[in-house]
């Protein structure tokens, strides 16, 4: 791997905490509000949660160099 | 006897039509609770947030492309219909250190003086010895 390639994975891990984190934070926010009596446990939980999907999508990128992002195409019937 | 009755706390009964407009009121109030709750599922699962990495980056990205203009704006809003004036924030300083670079070099710095540290320390106290050597005679 390449240090280009490795210090994009690593921008790329540092948003999706950022993001991950985030989401979870703003879910727990809304479900404390209105289900939860304004507890703190769904915050925690839903920052925890966002922190570990992070994590586990860091870990496989970085476990796997060679793996191509793609999509999958239909193929279409003439 | 026509209609049934319920009691309320105070022991004294309550007619069915109270107890159904309570019903009614917890129900609605459910009611726009799990609207709103299932509106930010429903947001988060559409803008893919907890989805793959590149497409919280792609978010992250466009988030820091739109949200700046939007509260400039909405100041100026602001500003207009109450007479206030928000300050703006200054832009952020643009640090143009190169962090990687100087982490290596100074990684190969640290290294290499290990690496000859030995020798080097074997040659200054040989030069040490002989001047010892030379003052004494």
């Amino acid at each position: 791997m390449s240090e280009s390639e490795l210090g994009r994975k690593w921008d790329r891990c540092l948003a999706d905490a950022v993001v991950k984190i985030g989401t979870g934070f703003g879910l727990g926010i809304v479900f404390s509000l209105t289900f939860f009596k304004r507890r703190m446990w769904p915050l925690a939980f839903g920052s925890g949660m966002g922190l570990g999907m992070a994590y586990s999508n860091c870990q496989h990128d970085f476990q796997a160099p060679y793996l191509l992002h793609g999509k999958y195409v239909k193929e279409q019937e003439q | 006897m026509g209609g049934e009755c319920v009691l309320s706390d105070s022991g004294q009964e309550a007619p069915r039509s109270t107890w159904f407009l309570q019903g009614w009121k917890a129900s609605r109030m459910f009611l726009i609770k799990g609207s709103v709750a299932g509106g930010a599922v429903y947001l988060v699962y559409d803008q893919e947030l907890l989805g793959p990495s590149d497409k919280s980056q792609a978010a992250l990205q466009k988030a820091g492309e739109v949200v700046p203009p939007a509260m400039y704006q909405f100041s100026q809003y602001v500003c207009q219909q109450t007479g206030l004036q928000i300050p703006q924030l200054p832009a952020p300083p643009k640090i143009d250190f190169p962090i990687r670079d100087s982490w290596n070099a100074g990684i190969m710095t640290v290294m290499s003086a290990l690496s000859v540290a030995p020798s080097k320390v074997r040659e200054y106290s040989k030069e040490g010895w002989e001047y010892v050597k030379a003052r004494t005679k």
